[in-house]
């Protein structure tokens, strides 16, 4: 089925974060604002995306944003960042769907709402981090790099599934012993992002050295789980895409519950 | 979302947030109608993975439980949780529970008659006494030593010493109302288990679908586990009459294990003898006495209900032998290379002890046995990924192998249903050795396909 080889093929082929793109980042990493939004227009696809994204429901803005510098500006470093690693992100979905009943607008969707609530949870723990903040995408990542890497193996991966309460990913760790996390950390390299953002998205199963790294772990595991659980998610077959441990959680949950307003 | 089936349960398992909103969302019209097919006895949902629930979320889950339940007469309720989600779970339905709930998967095996592991010493409490009872008396009749407690502070003094005991049961509810006869394979033989007063309910909780498809594929031993027995009417007794005649048509045999006549009229006793039905203090000995009848009737068939593999399957032949050679491949990521495929007896070249095998029954459109036989370094190449570990226990390598040969009639199934061709499959048998095998299917032709997975050779073998 699936073996390190197809792994490795997988990131060779992942294409380069545009040039537009890592401008338009070297600016916001400089907290230039205005330069950014000047860059980022000048690729149309990309400037329609981040529209797009800042005007879903769940961003909660009353009129609607209609050029880039206006979104950036609201948006604030942490959350314009994350939307342009977003975007490179949103280059690499799949044509077609086949391991998850999910589409483009749906995956949006899971993005914009894991982005919204991820800032919330970084106000509340007084984290003012745009790394950290940007971290947050490498959990959708690794949904369509799962995606990718059993689309063709389907109906295997299925029987397996139902013999055995194996999610996929620990069937993928059992073959090649890398998980999706594993791989959305070097995607994570690939593009340059922080050393604390791969360190947080592997921080689950390999405790980081950082304590403050290791508790954003946890925030962010529950997150997912509470998007995962969200009914079109179940219905799209993500809830049990990898294994939900709920003792790992259990000293961050109550707090979780009373942000999210879970009762 | 699917069950998974382990120890013949089926078990959900949802993760992470389950209220109203969302638990519609895990069960799909395909979902139910799969779960409606399950020949299971009992269906679960481990709250293991879930972090918050509420009694909405709940509440779906026990409607369709229940559903489940009305329909294919099984236990059906929660198990994997903790204190505190087992309070709020008796919370919301105020200690009146429709369904069951064991607090570990484990527990939940010991109430399931095809869980092989018996004379287990098992401490047990219930603050409410009928309840202890009740699951004392389902687990001796299991084959356990069930120690009740009966009040907590000797419960949890008892608990101190965990070691003596190995299983410790509490925050258990048991509610086995409309449950259907339990159904096990121990050897060559089935056994059922019934109980109480047998009347014309019966008819409706035997699955003689698969009964009668247990003797199509070569069962000629049934037992029944009567021992819980009270007394049987004139409506039950016509049943078993009816059974053990068309028993005799392939020369099977029925017999009772355990049944006491203290409240059942002698002459009932005298007609079911008379019918050919043999009674037997224990299953032991039913199984020990019938070891020659066995043999005695071994290979033959009942001619009028043969419906042999012939052309349908032959046809299919490459795709049988395809689906075993992609989930081989797949588990253990190595290519297969075909050798010969040969019509014959199942013709085993290596020495008894290197060789593990698992067969799986199938019955419906065409009827089928078939045999997988694994050198043992290739069967633990092939269970590692479901184990998840490389492991020398013999007894885990089986049960992965049980499951392996369950996910291939699981595909056959699949790919015959693309045919229109419907049939069911029958839990899954392994071997330690091959001696066992051989009196499975010794003298019967079929096709056997010799494969080599990285230079270990493995024996496909397809007969009726």
């Amino acid at each position: 089925m699936v073996d390190k080889n197809d792994i490795q093929e997988y990131i060779k082929h992942l294409p380069p974060t545009p040039e537009i793109l890592n401008q338009t980042l070297l600016y916001l990493n400089t907290n230039d604002l205005a330069k950014a939004a000047q860059t980022a227009k000048k690729d149309r696809a990309l400037s329609s995306y981040i529209k797009s994204l800042v005007n879903k429901p769940i961003y909660g803005f009353k009129s609607e944003i209609t050029n880039i510098a206006q979104a950036f500006s609201i948006l604030g470093l942490g959350l314009a960042k994350q939307s342009l690693y977003n975007y490179s992100l949103s280059l690499l979905l799949p044509d077609r769907w086949r391991v998850f009943t999910i589409n483009k607008a749906l995956f949006y969707d899971l993005q914009a709402s894991l982005s919204v609530d991820w800032h919330k949870i970084l106000q509340y723990l007084d984290v003012d981090d745009s790394d950290i903040e940007t971290a947050i995408i490498l959990a959708p990542a690794s949904v369509i790099i799962c995606e990718s890497l059993f689309q063709d193996h389907i109906q295997e991966v299925n029987l397996l599934k139902s013999s055995h309460n194996l999610s996929y990913n620990e069937i993928l760790y059992r073959l090649t012993s890398l998980d999706l996390f594993d791989i959305s950390a070097r995607i994570a390299k690939l593009w340059g992002m922080s050393k604390a953002s791969q360190e947080l998205i592997v921080a689950f199963k390999k405790a980081s050295e950082q304590p403050q790294i290791n508790i954003l772990a946890k925030w962010m595991y529950l997150l997912l789980f509470f998007e995962f659980s969200k009914p079109d998610f179940v219905k799209a077959g993500l809830n049990d895409f990898i294994e939900f441990k709920p003792d790992y959680v259990s000293d961050v949950y109550e707090e979780f519950a009373k942000l999210m307003d879970i009762s | 979302m699917r069950a998974v089936i382990k120890n013949n349960i089926g078990i959900f398992t949802p993760q992470g947030f389950l209220d109203g909103n969302n638990t519609q969302a895990f069960f799909t019209l395909d979902d139910i109608k799969t779960t409606e097919h399950l020949k299971v006895e009992m269906l679960l949902v481990s709250l293991k993975k879930v972090i918050f629930f509420n009694k909405n979320g709940i509440d779906t889950f026990v409607q369709f439980l229940l559903k489940m339940r009305l329909k294919n007469h099984i236990i059906v309720g929660f198990c994997d949780y903790n204190d505190k989600k087992y309070i709020a779970i008796n919370s919301f339905y105020q200690d009146k529970l429709t369904f069951s709930l064991f607090k570990t998967f484990e527990i939940a095996s010991l109430f399931c008659s095809s869980f092989n592991a018996q004379g287990k010493t098992v401490l047990l409490y219930h603050k409410d006494p009928s309840q202890r009872s009740a699951m004392a008396i389902e687990l001796f009749e299991r084959g356990h030593n069930p120690i009740i407690s009966q009040t907590k502070d000797d419960f949890r003094q008892k608990q101190q010493n965990a070691a003596k005991y190995d299983f410790i049961i509490e925050d258990t509810y048991l509610n086995i109302l409309g449950q259907r006869i339990a159904t096990k394979v121990k050897g060559n033989a089935i056994i059922y288990t019934i109980s109480g007063f047998l009347d014309a309910e019966i008819i409706e909780n035997f699955d003689i679908t698969y009964h009668n498809s247990s003797l199509h594929v070569g069962f000629r031993l049934f037992i029944f586990d009567a021992y819980k027995v009270i007394s049987i009417n004139i409506h039950a007794l016509r049943f078993f009459t009816k059974l053990s005649t068309s028993a005799a048509e392939y020369d099977a045999v029925i017999c009772f294990a355990g049944m006491s006549f203290e409240k059942t009229p002698v002459k009932f006793q005298e007609e079911l003898e008379d019918s050919g039905i043999l009674f037997f203090d224990s299953i032991d000995m039913a199984l020990k006495e019938n070891q020659e009848v066995a043999k005695l009737s071994k290979g033959t068939t009942s001619t009028s209900a043969k419906k042999s593999l012939n052309r349908v399957v032959v046809q299919r032949l490459p795709e049988f032998i395809n689906a075993v050679i992609t989930t081989v491949e797949m588990m253990t990521n190595i290519k297969a290379v075909k050798k010969t495929v040969n019509i014959q007896p199942i013709t085993i070249d290596k020495h008894e002890g290197e060789l593990l095998s698992s067969s799986i029954g199938f019955y419906g459109a065409i009827d089928g046995i078939l045999v997988l036989v694994f050198p043992i370094s290739l069967a633990k190449r092939s269970c590692e990924l479901l184990i998840g570990e490389n492991t020398d226990n013999l007894e885990d390598i089986l049960d992965a192998l049980a499951e392996f040969v369950n996910i291939i009639g699981g595909r056959i199934k699949t790919l015959l249903r693309d045919y229109d061709l419907d049939i069911d499959i029958t839990l899954p048998r392994t071997y330690a050795n091959t001696t066992n095998l051989q009196s499975t299917v010794e003298n019967k032709k079929g096709v056997q396909a010799n494969l080599s997975f990285d230079n270990s050779d493995f024996i496909f073998f397809l007969t009726r």
